[in-house]
């Protein structure tokens, strides 16, 4: 983990605060922002000013690379890594479809690993990295499973389909698409409510089978 | 592969790349400089009024830039009464017109702020004062007060309740739970205000002409100056055949804070607020000669509708034009409760009454011992029993004989409950569909480009389906160029008129339209040629030979009178094995075929994909979706994923999905019907047969879960 | 959702220190812990993030095998030692949530997740176990996903895990660290029946931790099988699930572990139908005997009675598989 190289890392030290706002702003100032604040905007809150002035402190700065580029924002600890994609980064390929963790359509992957970006805050990814669907191809050159979907026609209306995709990606690469049956298992965290399912399967297995480095 | 390159099963998607690269964008995914959030408040009383909200601690959340409720909400226009008129009794639904609250979840507040989560939280710091009323939210308790809705809702051909005097009869009860249309995409927009009377949104819809024009009614602004934009859609499936609240709300608030303001629906809002399909209560009384000739069918409904909009889809229109049965009588009645009003959902009407009447058809089939397919050819309409007229186009016959041979039918045992393989029962089950095959009218401008590029305009939208790849498709041909060299525009509603996508009717409209334009396009160069033009000329070389950048028209196309003189319908049949779990209730689809007889199918790779969605969706509809209300507190309470199934890709097999393939003479020069209804309509029938089948088990209340299999008292393997 | 203080715990005794507090959580794959606060069922003034503690190893040891609190439930599941150890864990481990919640969701907080109850979930609703004393919806409300066993009139609910149904069937070991050093208790009795104090899921005190889990060597590879009845085929909760591992030997059963999910507040482990099987020959009269034991006590409510069926049938065809009879 690279959090420990990083000066902007909140520390893990832990100060006591009595629960108030200013207090929690006095600690977010104290434990993450300190070296960015200017002097009397900290004087500023802890004179208990505005609640709005105070909400400049409630970011945290965050450095995630995503699709091999790095990124140093400041965050809420409550932004999830969906909506900094889609909002912060313009990474809109990642879709929203519950943001409860229950259809898939958020799917990335995190150190190469496929989970729920819906449910993962921003800050628990700093210093790691991130492929979204934005990040497969290799410039005009399509992913296999990209070139799959397309000609097994593995979508409809293409909402789930970069859900799909990387969880595909990450299907084979676990070693979970041995067979039709495994694969409808191990793709059962994206819905897809167009149903294109059969497809979807037939596009795994092809490049499955057809043995490209995924 | 290339975009949009053919192989032998037809065209791969034109906007297949965008998809699979994540570079499509759907409408919450553009931003206008200056763009804000908003996040809408529900009530969470079901019937009554708001006497205050307290807004202040939202007000004075970090970021918040508005709160806006029915007490601060600017005057919408398009709300108001005419003057010196009464207000309408019903009606559309109205955003913060009053303190009146009609269902659970109607907006109250919408909150705007500078980031998403900000204006989230902001919202869950409102505080509400209501005064409630008794609510009523139960279908089941207060099928009595229902009402025969003003536009339509009976009909009578031959002679009332005929079935009573047949030698074999049966009467059932067959219910549907409210479904969800649940499309991934949940539905959003961004409105951006550009001068007082003139709006761009970018808005999830069906019909960008349609939202245009509402848009502008509502807010009393000239049509040309509302900007609809909506290139992607992430389905909808009916969900955005009409303008919401949550629309209203991002127009208003973007107006109050004077910059663009994106609203994204939460996926609990989606069970409220966009509507849904009816929870449906329908009976049916089904009487046959000994031999299988059907006597008489009475096909009662009664159906959920809102308290402020009576929602007819017509669910007993099946039974009137499907079998010739010389006696048909039906009935619809509407029920208003304390919920949102439902909407069209994935063959609306159809799908409902499919359910019932193919079940119907099913269990006389047992009574007769009949083959269920021998049964309904028996009762095969070669005309439009209800109306008396030809029918354009109907090869289902021929639709039962390819969908019996690829799933193996013969191998059903007609005794229920009687196959047994390694601990599981297994059963065979068909179920048919039918829905009107429409053809609206549309508009497309052809663009021959000095490159040979053919540039193609019309402001339909695509949901899904692949309308534009359809579109290619058809121009393709038309003017014999490969599909690489047609661009197809959409989704803009500056572009020529093209109506909303539903009812199945797209491809016949639109693709009319853009077949037109070709053909006149097409006559244009052969003009300039003279009469020695060719077949497929070299558009890019007649350009230059003449010295035109381009050459383009603009062609509206309709259906003539053809659409008068016959009955023009879309016919599918389901087929499906499954193996059930004695002990445990658990259904597994073993296996689906699928054939449609939509007339001359003009994209096979994506209309395949559009039969197979539609079939899951109908698997869907079969075993597990249903919305489920605490009638207490008049709330869905599994507004979620989680709660309400849809099936995921464990729960669906291969599916087969067959065309007839034969044009359809009348509907339109390329001889193509719809597909998008008939996917689904008779699929939740056949499933229900195949279970029958399986187990002798009569399920009729849809959804088939495990507790209703391992509670019904039938005893497997004995003849009922 | 409410603002919070992010912090990262760099060790176990930073973590504890900072847990000890009011207001603070634990944080570790947040799959549950996330969509409870976006709903604002949970609202902590602080998260310790202790994803980068040393708590993720999995090792045999003497006398059985150790799981750390911090492993990935993907991770375990794929596990050689557990797959050939524990094979039912593995089992129950892949029956649960979906590929993508697996590869975040840890042990630990698998057994942290808290009920899938509508009533909790919604915070409109009346729920003794979100807000002490406002009721129980479910009670006369939509409990067809609700308890059968253990309930009370404060609680209906049930626990959502399939992994903590496989441990509880496997005499797994919880070890917990609090500020005053390390515990260890049953994992039986680690999660609590609701009685008069539904709020409170299992008997971890204020300040403590889960360290790590551990599972005593058995004989049960051979014969154990995780059977899960859901409304869908995948990524659905269990209507019930059995976990059934058996210990045989020439045809006769010499040792039967036995748990249910989805129809307790708590893994609901079979003590009595175990014994009854001890001793009896492997057959399917032998199960439905022992089913019908386990089914002592069940009661349910207006939309559960189903459970009273299907949780037998369940348990029988549990035991058929674990038995290689299917």
């Amino acid at each position: 983990m690279a959090s420990k190289n990083s000066s902007n890392e909140p520390e893990s030290e832990v100060r006591v605060t009595d629960g108030t706002r200013r207090d929690f702003l006095k600690q977010s100032t104290l434990l993450t922002a300190i070296a960015l604040t200017p002097a009397p905007l900290v004087k500023a809150a802890e004179n208990g000013w505005d609640e709005k002035i105070a909400a400049v402190y409630e970011k945290v700065p965050v450095s995630i690379e995503v699709n091999g580029v790095k990124h140093q924002l400041s965050v809420e600890p409550r932004a999830t890594l969906l909506d900094i994609l889609r909002e912060q980064l313009d990474l809109t390929g990642t879709k929203k479809g519950c943001d409860h963790g229950q259809c898939g359509a958020c799917t990335v992957h995190v150190d190469g690993h496929r989970i729920n970006s819906c449910l993962t805050l921003g800050v628990m990814t700093s210093g790691r990295k991130v492929t979204t669907i934005e990040g497969l191809a290799k410039g005009e050159q399509l992913h296999p499973m990209q070139e799959a979907f397309l000609k097994h026609d593995g979508f409809q209306c293409g909402y789930c389909t970069p859900g799909q995709i990387m969880s595909a990606v990450a299907c084979i690469r676990e070693g979970h698409a041995n067979s039709e049956g495994e694969i409808r298992e191990y793709m059962s965290g994206n819905i897809c409510r167009c149903g294109a399912y059969p497809n979807i399967v037939n596009a795994i297995q092809e490049v499955k089978e057809g043995g490209q480095e995924v | 592969m290339k975009e949009g390159a053919t192989n032998k099963n037809g065209l791969s998607r034109v906007d297949g790349r965008l998809k699979v690269t994540g570079a499509a964008r759907y409408s919450a995914e553009f931003t206008p400089a200056g763009m804000v959030y908003g996040v809408l408040a529900g009530s969470t009383i079901t019937k009554g009024s708001l006497k205050s909200i307290d807004t202040k601690a939202a007000e004075r959340a970090p970021g918040v830039l508005a709160v806006i409720t029915n007490f601060n909400c600017p005057k919408i226009p398009g709300y108001q009464p005419e003057p010196g008129k009464p207000e309408p009794a019903k009606g559309t639904y109205k955003l913060f017109y009053n303190n009146k609250i009609l269902f659970n979840g109607q907006p109250i507040a919408v909150v705007v702020a500078d980031t998403f989560e900000r204006a989230l939280y902001a919202a869950s710091l409102i505080k509400a004062q209501y005064s409630a009323d008794k609510h009523i939210t139960s279908l089941k308790d207060n099928r009595d007060k229902g009402f025969a809705p003003g536009d339509g809702s009976e009909s009578k051909r031959g002679t009332m309740d005929a079935w009573k005097t047949a030698p074999l009869k049966l009467e059932q009860e067959y219910v549907i739970p409210s479904e969800v249309h649940s499309p991934m995409e949940l539905h959003a927009i961004i409105a951006r205000w550009d001068a007082a009377d003139k709006l761009t949104v970018w808005d999830k819809t069906q019909g960008v002409k349609d939202t245009q024009d509402n848009i502008a009614k509502i807010f009393n602004i000239p049509k040309d100056n509302v900007q609809v934009n909506s290139k992607f859609v992430g389905g909808a499936f009916g969900s955005a055949l009409q303008v919401w609240q949550h629309e209203v709300a991002a127009i208003v608030a973007a107006k109050v804070v004077k910059r663009p303001v994106k609203l994204m629906l939460a996926r609990a809002d989606m069970f409220t607020s966009v509507g849904y399909r009816p929870h449906t209560w329908q009976k049916i009384g089904i009487g046959a000669t000994k031999d299988g000739k059907l006597v008489g069918i009475t096909h009662e409904a009664n159906g959920q509708t809102s308290t402020y909009e009576d929602f007819n889809e017509g669910p007993t229109r099946v039974t009137q034009s499907t079998y010739a049965c010389p006696n048909v009588n039906t009935t619809y009645k509407l029920t208003a409760l304390d919920i949102g009003s439902p909407t069209w959902m994935r063959g609306p009407g159809e799908a409902t009454g499919a359910f019932a009447l193919e079940s119907a058809l099913d269990e006389l089939s047992y009574m007769l011992n009949i083959d269920p397919i021998e049964l309904r050819l028996k009762n095969y309409a070669e005309t439009d029993p209800e109306s008396g007229k030809p029918f354009s186009s109907k090869y289902l016959n021929e639709a039962y004989k390819l969908g019996a041979d690829k799933i193996g039918w013969s191998d059903r045992n007609p005794k229920a409950g009687a196959v047994k393989k390694n601990g599981w029962l297994e059963g065979y089950g068909m179920g048919g569909g039918m829905f009107g095959a429409y053809r609206d009218q549309a508009t497309c401008r052809a663009v021959m480009m000095a490159d040979g590029t053919l540039l193609l305009q019309t402001a339909v939208s695509d949901i899904g389906p692949g309308t534009g790849t359809a579109m290619v498709s058809i121009a393709s041909e038309a003017m014999g160029i490969p599909a690489e060299k047609i661009k197809f525009e959409m989704g803009d509603s500056s572009l020529p008129y093209a109506p909303q996508q539903g009812g199945s009717s797209i491809t016949a409209t639109v693709g009319s339209a853009v077949n037109d334009a070709c053909k006149e396009l097409k006559e244009k160069f052969q003009k300039l040629m003279g009469n020695g033009g060719t077949d497929n000329p070299d558009y890019a070389k007649i350009l230059k030979d003449h010295n035109l950048p381009k050459l383009e028209v603009t062609t509206a196309s309709k259906g003539g009178e053809d659409m008068q003189k016959y009955a023009m319908y879309s016919w599918s049949v389901h087929f499906v094995k499954v193996k059930v779990h004695p002990s445990t209730g658990v259904v597994k689809i073993d296996k689906v075929v699928c054939v449609a007889d939509s007339g001359h199918i003009v994209s096979p790779k994506t209309a395949r994909s559009q039969i197979v969605g539609g079939a899951i969706g109908g698997i869907g509809m079969a075993l597990m979706e249903e919305v489920v209300i605490d009638h207490r507190y008049g709330k869905v309470v599994n507004n979620n994923f989680a709660d309400y199934h849809v099936p995921v890709s464990a729960d669906i097999p291969q599916i087969e999905a067959l065309f007839v393939n034969k044009p359809d003479p009348y509907i339109n020069a390329m001889g193509a019907k719809g597909m998008g209804e008939i996917a689904l309509i008779g699929m939740a029938g056949a499933v229900a047969n195949a279970v029958y089948n399986a187990t002798g088990k009569r399920i009729r209340e849809l959804p088939i879960t495990p507790d209703k299999l391992i509670q019904s008292n039938a005893v497997v393997g004995v003849d009922s | 959702m409410k603002q919070f203080q992010y912090v990262r715990a760099s060790t176990q005794q930073g973590a504890l220190e900072a847990i000890n507090k009011p207001g603070a959580k634990i944080i570790a794959g947040g799959t549950n812990l996330v969509d409870l606060m976006k709903r604002g069922v949970t609202a902590p003034d602080k998260l310790v993030d202790i994803n980068h503690l040393p708590l993720k190893g999995i090792a045999a040891t003497k006398t059985g095998l150790h799981i750390g609190a911090l492993a990935l439930n993907s991770v375990v599941s794929e596990n050689n030692l557990v797959v050939q150890k524990q094979p039912l864990l593995s089992m129950a481990l892949k029956a649960g949530a979906s590929p993508q919640l697996r590869n975040m969701a840890t042990v630990g907080g698998n057994m942290m997740q808290r009920t899938r109850c509508t009533y909790f979930y919604d915070t409109t609703m009346p729920c003794n176990k979100r807000e002490p004393g406002s009721g129980c919806g479910a009670m006369g409300g939509i409990n067809r996903m609700h308890a059968i066993f253990g309930a009370s009139p404060q609680c209906i609910a049930v626990h959502p895990s399939d992994m903590c149904v496989g441990l509880a069937a496997l005499d797994a070991i919880v070890v917990i660290a609090g500020r005053k050093g390390e515990r260890r208790i049953a994992f039986t009795d680690f999660h609590r029946l609701p009685g008069d104090h539904p709020e409170s899921d299992n008997h971890l005190a204020n300040g403590e931790m889960i360290i790590s889990v551990e599972i005593p060597d058995n004989n049960f590879a051979k014969n154990s099988y995780y059977l899960k009845v859901r409304d869908r085929q995948s990524y659905a909760f269990a209507l019930v699930s059995v976990a059934a591992a058996l210990d045989i030997e020439n045809g006769t059963i010499r040792k039967a572990r036995l748990a249910m999910g989805g129809v307790a507040h708590k893994p609901w482990r079979l003590f009595e139908a175990e014994k009854a099987l001890i001793g009896k020959p492997v057959s399917e009269d032998s199960f439905k005997q022992a089913a019908e034991i386990a089914m002592s006590g069940a009661k349910a409510y207006e939309y559960n009675a189903f459970k009273l069926k299907l949780a037998p049938a369940t348990i029988t065809e549990a035991l058929k598989h674990a038995a290689g009879l299917v």
